[in-house]
């Protein structure tokens, strides 16, 4: 392991605080002043299982977990034999002496401990928290003060077992991993707290969603913020519901958004293609997980690239682009609010379980974001469908003294149905109109994130694969320039072209390298490999610089 | 948009049902204006079928929708600004067929709005397939042996799902028609008005007129609504039920408008920073 990066891992069953306990090491880091990144690995269950969290920590901004752990705290017994090979060099492992007897690290009788409270195996998180504290070497009264502030309830309780805890395993523990200091305490939040705060950022009116890992959280927090906001936060019957209805609040004005994953997406096409022939400003957010259908629920991947750029049925503008990091998806998130409004067509942000559900400290600039507004019409005899030379036509929203035609038949230019064979084909004109507008448009700004390296082969990522390869050549210490395409449809292709004859390869989480495929055909690069993952899993930075350092 | 009348072709076979529905409206809008709902705050949204063509013939704003899907688009519209009122028209197909979910759903949450729906039991525009509310027996070109399913029964059906006003009119007769349209729209929350229409091509009016019969007393509570409505034959005009009960858009924000007290983006950066300490 780099020897800036220390690394926390606590395993144990879903019930007994795993995330948790990531969440509070994620803390007493950040409150040091260092970068985090947690990454939790849940099961699809409500109780029992296999569940860890995991959280790399920095004094340098961190891209990315660490599989190899410094520490390593198992509640059970399949977390010890899960994670035996995910340690590091002069580890810690600290397991459960009620569950398993000799085994390599240092055991304690967690459950015998626990059982001496009311509240049981639900106190092995804070257990945890107390190895942690003495392995970086907090004085019992730092740990106090955290336990305090992050495990409420019971907390007499909680202090006194934290503190038994913290004296038994003070022979092997203490002090092990004195962890320098930074200078900055910043917040930590995970990518679809990201997204949320993005799109109220830039406007956000009305949010449907139908509960879909690892979406959900978005409607999550959403929902708990509504009333700060002023939002209408609404968990519809199904996901066709949920467009349907956000188009028919995009009709009255509202900034609409959705969010789903792959399967319920698959749903939203026939409302996506509807917005589409409507021009309905919409933004979906695609968290994408292992397909195809109920596939992986929990798990990570990038195999809906090529079904977001082509959802829905007809010839229409689909906008798609994907966050990278934490901060790029609030940035992101209100400038495809913005950029919905302005072309009137839908919009996709693309991103997956690993963005979606990872945590990372933050550094937003939050005055960066766009503000979505529409072109507006003065004046009478208004026509929804005016034909500018944009493409774009002006908007009014009910009530109005005017009439406002939505039609999802081919329609004239005031929304009347039409068969008329001149009126059909002019229309299609006008609708493609806004795609070189947009084209136009985007070249004025970034679409495409391009760090300069020293090594002549370039390396290609989009979404939160991009924070894996910048961690991997961190960690491997290799310098190749990495281009990641922040917009998907329409391709940066102008941005693209000094990359085509070059040495590029292509890391992503496909089986099929769609992304690999996306480059070569629609920006003509030439692909020399593709460093796949597709097993739900996020590249660990370790393997993936070894990955690069065979292809390079 | 003074006239109620676009200049869009009727393409309603010349009787059709349908019609008696367009003049019910028409007339109901002054009567609506004298109950305080003004025109331009009035939006209409239809699904596909021979239903739908109203919305190209109304000079009303609104959004033409999917195949049995406007009803979420109708839900979408009142969600979002509540000052307005919804008006949603829907075939037996459109509304009970590919969109019963929908139907259901907005009658669950007595989503405030208005559903007309135009029931000729059959599929008229696609060629006279049966429909959720076709009899048995119907023999279409999906069904060239006779159609074997039981008919939903429409109006206890809403009543279940939750609907606040359920009533039963006739295109034959306007006035009747335009009246549950006032009463309708002017009701607090889930209103369903199953208007009987013939769709000449398939069925004749004199099958419809010679049965029309009129409630002679509106039912007082939820079960005997729905006794009645199950007991009176499927030509039995009149209110089955009425009651009061919290709206969807109050229940998920009181008295907000997400669009009229729209948060100001500074107000709300003010907000985010508040969420993200002091950045």
């Amino acid at each position: 392991m780099g020897n800036d990066v220390f690394t926390f891992l606590v395993g144990g069953k879903a019930g007994e605080g795993v995330k948790k306990a990531g969440s509070v090491a994620a803390h007493i880091f950040s409150s040091m002043g260092r970068h985090i990144f947690q990454m939790d690995d849940y099961m699809s269950l409500i109780r029992g299982g296999h569940n860890f969290s995991v959280v790399s920590t920095s004094p340098r901004w961190i891209s990315s977990h660490y599989m190899n752990a410094d520490l390593v705290v198992n509640f059970d017994k399949r977390s010890c034999e899960t994670h035996m090979n995910d340690v590091a060099e002069n580890s810690i492992i600290v397991f459960n002496s009620d569950e398993q007897e000799n085994v390599e690290g240092i055991g304690i009788p967690l459950t015998s401990e626990a059982e001496k409270y009311p509240m049981k195996s639900l106190m092995y998180g804070v257990g945890a928290v107390a190895i942690l504290s003495s392995t970086i070497g907090f004085k019992k009264d730092e740990m106090n003060q955290v336990i305090r502030t992050q495990y409420p309830r019971g907390i007499e309780d909680n202090i006194s077992f934290a503190n038994n805890i913290y004296e038994m395993v003070k022979s092997g523990c203490e002090n092990k991993f004195p962890l320098e200091k930074g200078y900055k305490e910043r917040k930590i939040i995970s990518g679809n707290q990201s997204i949320c705060l993005g799109a109220i950022a830039g406007g956000l009116d009305v949010y449907y969603a139908y509960p879909m890992t690892p979406a959900s959280t978005i409607l999550h927090f959403l929902a708990k913020q509504a009333e700060n906001f002023g939002l209408a936060v609404v968990h519809a019957e199904s996901e066709i519901a949920v467009i349907n209805m956000a188009i028919g609040s995009a009709f009255t004005g509202a900034k609409s958004m959705v969010g789903t994953s792959g399967g319920g997406f698959a749903l939203m096409t026939e409302g996506f293609s509807l917005a589409g022939i409507t021009e309905t400003p919409i933004l979906v957010i695609l968290s994408q997980r292992p397909g195809p259908a109920t596939g992986v629920p929990t798990y990570t991947e990038q195999a809906d690239l090529s079904f977001a750029l082509s959802a829905g049925h007809g010839d229409f503008l689909r906008i798609v682009a994907s966050p990278a990091t934490v901060d790029e998806a609030y940035y992101l998130a209100s400038e495809m609010l913005d950029l919905v409004w302005k072309f009137q067509t839908p919009g996709i942000l693309l991103t997956d379980k690993h963005l979606s559900e990872s945590s990372m400290t933050v550094n937003i600039d939050i005055d960066r974001a766009k503000w979505a507004e529409p072109k507006m019409y003065s004046g009478s005899d208004y026509k929804r469908y005016l034909d500018m030379d944009d493409g774009i036509s002006p908007m009014l929203f009910p009530p109005s003294k005017e009439t406002i035609k939505w039609n999802s038949y081919e329609h004239d230019q005031f929304g009347i149905t039409t068969e008329n064979a001149e009126t059909i084909s002019f229309m299609h004109d006008k609708r493609n109109k806004k795609v070189s507008a947009l084209i136009e448009y985007l070249k004025k700004k970034k679409t495409v994130n391009i760090i300069r390296g020293e090594n002549p082969t370039n390396i290609f990522a989009y979404g939160s694969t991009y924070m894996s390869v910048v961690e991997a050549l961190n960690y491997g210490k290799i310098n190749p320039t990495i281009i990641q395409p922040i917009y998907l449809n329409p391709l940066p292709v102008w941005e693209l072209e000094e990359f085509k004859n070059q040495d590029n390869i292509v890391v992503e989480q496909s089986s099929t390298g769609q992304f690999t495929a996306l480059l070569h055909e629609k920006a003509g690069l030439n692909i020399k490999s593709t460093i796949k993952r597709y097993d739900g899993r996020p590249f660990d930075p370790i393997d993936l610089s070894i990955k690069i350092k065979e292809v390079l | 948009m003074e006239d109620i009348k676009t200049y869009a072709e009727n393409t309603w076979c010349p009787g059709c049902g349908n019609f008696g529905i367009f003049t019910a409206i028409r007339d109901a809008i002054p009567l609506l204006e004298e109950n305080g709902i003004r025109r331009e705050n009035i939006v209409i949204t239809a699904g596909i079928g021979c239903h739908a063509k109203i919305f190209d013939y109304l000079n009303l704003s609104g959004i033409y929708g999917l195949h049995g899907r406007n009803s979420s688009n109708s839900e979408g519209i009142k969600i979002a600004n509540p000052d307005l009122k919804v008006i949603n028209f829907s075939g037996d197909g459109n509304g009970l067929g590919e969109g019963l979910a929908h139907t259901m759903f907005a009658a669950k949450r007595n989503q405030d709005m208005t559903y007309i729906l135009h029931n000729n039991s059959v599929y008229a525009l696609t060629t006279g397939q049966f429909s959720p509310l076709t009899e048995k027996g119907w023999k279409g070109p999906s069904t060239p042996k006779g159609s074997f399913e039981q008919p939903f029964h429409a109006i206890s059906l809403m009543i279940e799902a939750g609907a606040s006003f359920v009533a039963r009119s006739f295109s034959g007769d306007i006035k009747h028609l335009t009246d549950m349209i006032v009463l309708a729209t002017v009701h607090d929350g889930f209103s369903f008005i199953e208007v009987l229409q013939p769709a000449i091509s398939y069925r004749k009016w004199g099958e419809y007129s010679k049965q029309i019969e009129y409630l002679d007393k509106e039912p007082e509570s939820h079960l005997e609504a729905i006794k009645t409505a199950k007991t009176k034959h499927k030509f039995t005009l009149g209110v089955f039920y009425q009651t009061q009960s919290p709206v969807y858009h109050k229940e998920l924000y009181g008295d907000h408008n997400p669009i009229t007290n729209r948060l100001s983006r500074d107000i709300r950066l003010d907000k985010i920073r508040k969420i993200l300490g002091s950045q």
